[in-house]
């Protein structure tokens, strides 16, 4: 499939946000059950390439497991061993839908855009530390090693067309990891029902949010007619300044709402601003995925 | 206040109307596309949305229609007294020297009259007081419009010589018209033919006079010299209290050399005060002028004869005068020659040119022709300096066993050649001594004596040596002695400590004779090898009269003459040439401007000063109205401020709304408000509303000079610049910890704020933002050109630095390498590393000399504050890096580097060096 130009300038910037911060391993307490296996090591004995100790040879091992290059040193028997390396497919999602192209005067980048940006960042993590991703859209295919994010980006292109604002239908493995990249100003019901969705699967995951500076503050003044971008009718507002308290508090009761629907299906929750560095949301992400950090 | 057009102020009934007119229906909306439009569905305003315009906007524009209303009737302030009668006004001006001082204010003054009459509809005329520059007398101008006349009052200035109000007393006697005013303008000094001028305005009408007040008529006079100062002279009017004055010590090319204050005390006339220059300043003097007042008056032009002082060496014994460290001259020529323009000869060819003053060392004046010539001299001014010597001990000694006469009769007569009977009779003896000497001279401290060789006495009051500090060093050990007599003590200048004279001084006519007691070489005494010979011979040089050439009857063509504002210009085109003779005696006037007169090398100098009496105080005209000069205020038409004013308001009113429309940006709408609030407070304080701000200083609340710090830029971004304090606390912490260096808390500056030479450092994380502050630029480059560092971290933004950075002036920068002295200053490094490692850092190219070789800024995108940056208990904050704890240890390396680097300069440079040091010492 050819891979647009930018496209490719998009993964580039992505790649050079992620190259910020250590390659991401997901914390994958159930990484048993998603039966990947993967490149990279989870510090013990198990299945995999790569060589981790020689053992001495024990009655019952399989003759075909002694090393006969390191025996023949010595005058005993020794097994190799490889490292038990597994990985985890950990899917993308992020709302192409009207309401995300849109960014007022105060923003540099629209909505869609700077979810691409975190989306391809956590995946070029995603990618260093080992892990599978994959695009959830019809048709995507679990993608690693090093031209994934390439790849990745192009499929990102091709799932700009489903401007629904919903999650596509598609088969998700249990205990997947999900990243859902949207402004999630639908309504919390809306919301609710596909959380319970994805919950019973179950899959969980994390729920970054992006707002528009606009859309956090209300900046405007005076009388405005506001024009909706999917469908709604337009709303006169005499004086903004008037009703900009109540509309901090719809929004934090939209924002609050999400965070207890996304904890109660197993999600964790973040805001983003776009005239925010996109550095400080991908922090966020990475802390949501990592496996706690042991305690010096 | 007046109103020219009043029945304009009818239109102000209007204004209700106005008022019913604006209550317009609000604004229309503005459409905004909006992605929570859902959530703003069924939000109720917490006011009510005001149906109609604000009451306040309203009451704004009422006052701006108001505005126009009133500026269009055209109000006068201050429109003043009417001009009584109903014909045309006489402006009588006085454009003498004294006018010159507050010469805007009288013409101030005067155009106000022109503003009344011109209001009256009447025709002026005008008459200056003073002859013109091409000497015509005073006339009166034609009767004519005001508006004719305004150019020729412009044109008119002050001139530089007193007024004549003789003649222009005259010319009012052609006055014809009637039912005049006459409004006078003195100059305020009494000057002949008052009367005749108060008598002949008298006759044609009622006269106001408007005169200066307070201001003092100053006159700068010339001073008078002395043997190591000038004394300066300042004359004016009596005032009821003490005055100062400053008066500027200037060269010819403007440069002011000293500022002497002058006081002149209650009621006085004259003040005087000392000035005090070293020769060389002295001899570049040109002319006094008096501070602040652009006066002919106040300008005192000094010509040759103030500076120009030819000195005449005479030794008596020829072959050896010029002999390094023993001859007669030689130490003279020392003292002397880098001041005074030094002339050698015989006697008979020193006198045939001008001369200051003849010093003869050791040589006695025995020829009869020489002792007429030189005393004719002395007596026109000359000085004679004489110094001892054997020869000089030997005639002593003839004359004493002659028992001639000697010594300068303490009378002389006047006249040039009179004093030849008084002077000795004998034929070879040596009359030109200002005191009798004994026989043979006195010999202290030498092999034969019991007694010690006499230093000095300090100098008397009255001695022009006196204040010259006397060395203890300072030794005669031989000396010819004076004939005691009453009034010896009289005449000495300088004494041993025994008492005896060591230098003596008499006048002669207008002159002066002086003998040293002693050599003028180191023979008989170490005063020439001091230094206070030579600030000795420099007073007595000033001490003598200058010589300005030619003092005969040459006629002499003026070349700069004075304007009546003391500024150097063209002469006029009345002046004529003067007689070298009469030049400093000839009063100023317009064939005889003040100025410098003659060739380039003898100028010589015609001050208005000369011809000017004592400053005496002129009676006013007596039943004139009275009026002030400085309560003249010019009348100020109103109508174009109030139309500027409603212009104003209109435009504030338009930005209004427009913001109520919304269709203002909310930055613009707060720039163009933080610009308007500016305009008014400047406004307000040029009108002198406003109270002088007072500037605090605010005390820094940890005083940075205390202790070394690093800094960091503040970028307004709290992320960011957390990031920057938690990585220099960091970095501060670790270098601490591994070298000598102590490093307190970092500290958060802007730049253009806070002072910056205090740290060593400083940490610029860029952030994408707006056009930089050019003072905050300003403030850096400023940095950066004193030795600070600045290190710029674009954090991986390279686009953001362009736009940060415009106008910092960076030098030409190469990509650091691990030979430079930044990798070298602590550890070795060949990585420089933060949260990303691989992005090159750019550092002043190593063959740029300036600054040290050290580089002013460091550029890189590694984010090294991230990598840095520790939390609370000093562990590393935020996320691992991508190279884990090593790529962290590589980071703070880096930055050991960094602050080495900025500590100690290139010191560490010559560690680059030390294998090439080794091998030249044989290693």
């Amino acid at each position: 499939m050819a891979i647009a130009a930018s496209d490719r300038a998009t993964a580039r910037r992505a790649e050079a946000l992620g190259a910020m911060l250590p390659p991401l391993m997901v914390a994958a307490e159930r990484v048993a059950a998603t039966v990947a296996q993967g490149v990279h090591g989870r510090r013990r004995v198990g299945q995999g390439d790569s060589f981790w100790q020689f053992r001495p040879y024990v009655h019952g091992d399989a003759l075909g497991r002694i090393d006969w290059r390191q025996s023949a040193r010595g005058d005993r028997a020794f097994v190799r061993e490889t490292e038990w390396e597994a990985a985890q497919t950990v899917l993308l999602w992020r709302d192409a839908s009207a309401s995300m192209r849109w960014r007022s005067a105060a923003a540099s980048t629209e909505k869609l855009a700077r979810a691409d940006l975190l989306l391809l960042a956590l995946a070029a993590l995603l990618l260093r530390g080992g892990e599978r991703v994959r695009l959830l859209a019809p048709g995507a295919r679990n993608l690693s090693g090093r031209h994934a994010l390439d790849r990745l980006a192009a499929e990102l292109a091709l799932t700009d067309a489903d401007t629904s604002g919903q999650l596509p239908q598609s088969q998700l493995p249990r205990h997947a990891k999900l990243v859902l990249i949207s402004d999630f100003l639908a309504p919390l019901p809306e919301i609710e029902a596909m959380l319970a969705g994805l919950a019973a699967v179950p899959v969980s995951g994390h729920l970054l949010q992006v707002l528009d500076p606009a859309e956090a503050d209300l900046p405007y003044v005076g009388r405005v007619r506001f024009r909706g971008l999917e469908r709604e009718s337009d709303t006169l507002v005499p004086r903004v300044e008037g009703i900009r308290e109540a509309y901090g508090k719809a929004l934090a009761r939209q924002v609050d709402g999400l965070t207890s629907l996304a904890r109660a299906a197993g999600f964790s929750h973040a805001l983003h601003r776009t005239d925010h560095p996109p550095g400080t949301a991908l922090l966020g992400l990475y802390g949501a995925l990592a496996p706690a950090r042991m305690p010096r | 206040m007046v109103f020219v057009e009043p029945w304009l102020l009818l239109a102000l009934v209007a204004l209700p109307m106005l008022w019913w007119l604006l209550r317009v229906t609000p604004p229309t909306p503005r459409t905004e596309a909006f992605p929570a439009i859902r959530l703003l569905a069924g939000l109720r305003a917490n006011e009510e949305t005001p149906a109609h315009t604000p009451l306040w906007l309203l009451a704004l524009r009422l006052l701006a229609a108001g505005l126009v209303v009133v500026g269009l009737a055209r109000p006068v302030l201050r429109a003043g007294a009417e001009l009584p009668g109903s014909g045309p006004v006489l402006l009588v001006l006085d454009d003498g020297w004294a006018a010159a001082a507050d010469w805007q204010q009288r013409l101030a003054a005067a155009e106000t009259v022109l503003d009344r009459a011109e209001r009256a509809g009447r025709p002026v005329a005008l008459l200056g007081l003073a002859h013109s520059e091409t000497d015509a007398a005073p006339t009166l101008s034609p009767v004519m419009p005001v508006a004719d006349l305004r150019p020729r009052l412009a044109a008119l200035r002050p001139k530089p010589w007193p007024d004549d109000r003789v003649a222009a007393a005259a010319a009012l006697g052609a006055w014809q018209q009637a039912d005049t005013a006459v409004v006078y303008l003195p100059d305020g000094l009494a000057r002949d033919g008052d009367a005749a001028l108060a008598s002949a305005m008298e006759r044609i009408g009622p006269v106001a006079e408007i005169r200066a007040a307070a201001s003092a008529a100053r006159l700068v006079l010339a001073p008078r010299a002395e043997a190591d100062r000038l004394i300066l002279r300042l004359a004016q009017t009596p005032q009821p209290h003490a005055t100062d004055a400053n008066i500027l010590a200037q060269t010819g090319d403007g440069r002011t050399l000293a500022r002497v204050g002058i006081t002149v005390p209650a009621g006085a006339t004259n003040g005087e005060a000392a000035l005090q220059l070293p020769p060389e300043l002295r001899n570049q003097l040109a002319q006094l002028v008096l501070a602040g007042v652009p006066s002919a008056g106040g300008v005192m032009m000094l010509d040759e004869s103030w500076r120009r002082r030819p000195v005449g060496l005479v030794a008596g014994d020829a072959t050896t005068a010029d002999t390094p460290l023993s001859g007669q001259l030689y130490y003279l020529r020392q003292a002397l020659g880098p001041t005074t323009e030094l002339r050698e000869g015989d006697i008979a060819t020193l006198l045939s040119r001008d001369i200051a003053v003849i010093v003869l060392a050791d040589r006695p004046v025995t020829d009869p022709h020489e002792r007429d010539a030189l005393a004719a001299w002395v007596r026109r001014g000359g000085l004679l300096l004489r110094f001892a010597g054997p020869r000089t001990a030997e005639i002593s000694a003839d004359m004493a066993e002659n028992g001639a006469a000697t010594g300068v009769p303490e009378q002389p007569t006047d006249g040039l050649n009179g004093g030849r009977p008084e002077i000795g009779a004998a034929p070879d003896s040596d009359a030109l001594l200002p005191v009798r000497l004994l026989a043979g001279d006195r010999q202290m401290g030498g092999a034969m004596s019991w007694s010690k060789p006499a230093g000095l006495a300090p100098f008397l009051a009255d001695s022009p040596f006196n204040g010259l500090p006397v060395p203890p060093e300072v030794t005669v050990t031989e000396q010819v002695l004076a004939e005691p007599n009453a009034d010896l003590a009289a005449h000495s200048w300088a004494t041993l400590a025994d008492g005896t004279p060591l230098v003596t001084a008499t006048s002669l006519g207008a002159g002066r004779i002086v003998l040293f007691h002693t050599t003028a070489n180191a023979d008989w005494s170490n005063l020439p090898l001091s230094g206070l010979f030579v600030q000795m011979m420099q007073r007595l040089v000033q001490l003598s009269a200058g010589v300005a050439t030619p003092a005969n009857d040459t006629l002499l063509a003026p070349a700069v003459a004075l304007d009546g504002f003391g500024q150097p210009s063209a002469p006029p085109p009345a002046a004529t040439a003067l007689p070298a003779s009469q030049v400093a005696r000839t009063a100023a006037s317009p064939r005889h401007p003040p100025g410098l007169y003659g060739p380039e090398n003898g100028r010589q100098a015609l001050n208005l000063a000369t011809g000017i009496g004592p400053l005496v105080v002129g009676a006013p005209v007596a039943g004139a109205r009275q009026e002030a000069l400085d309560a003249t205020l010019r009348e100020q038409a109103l109508g174009p401020w109030l139309l500027a004013a409603a212009v104003a308001l209109l435009a504030i009113d338009l930005l209004l709304a427009l913001s109520l429309r919304g269709l203002l940006r909310p930055t613009s709408l707060r720039r163009a408000t933080v610009s308007l609030v500016v305009l008014a407070g400047l406004g307000l304080a040029s009108l002198g509303l406003a109270t002088p701000a007072q500037a605090q200083s605010a005390v820094p609340p940890d005083f940075p000079a205390l202790l070394t710090r690093l800094a960091y830029l503040v970028t307004g971004d709290r992320a960011v610049d957390s990031t920057s304090q938690a990585g220099l606390a960091g970095l501060s912490d670790y270098v601490n910890r591994r070298t000598n260096a102590n490093l307190g808390a970092p500290a958060a500056v802007q730049p253009g704020r806070d002072d910056l030479s205090f740290y060593p450092l400083l940490y610029w994380p860029v952030v994408a933002q707006g056009t930089p502050d050019p003072g905050m630029i300003a403030a850096l480059n400023d940095y950066m050109g004193h030795g600070g560092i600045v290190l710029i971290d674009t954090r991986g933004d390279d686009s953001a630095l362009a736009q940060a950075a415009r106008g910092l002036e960076v030098p030409r920068l190469v990509q650091l390498s691990s030979d430079h002295v930044l990798a070298r200053s602590f550890y070795l490094l060949d990585s420089f590393p933060g949260r990303t490692a691989d992005a090159p850092v750019w550092v002043q190219r190593d063959q740029d000399r300036s600054n040290d070789s050290v580089s002013p800024v460091i550029i890189g995108a590694n984010n090294w504050a991230s990598a840095w940056a520790v939390d609370a208990a000093g562990r590393p904050a935020g996320p691992d890096l991508p190279g884990g704890a090593r790529q962290r240890t590589l980071a703070y390396r880096f930055g050991v580097n960094l602050v080495m680097y900025a500590l100690t300069g290139n010191y560490k440079g010559d560690q680059v060096h030390v294998p090439a040091i080794l091998e030249r010492l044989g290693q």
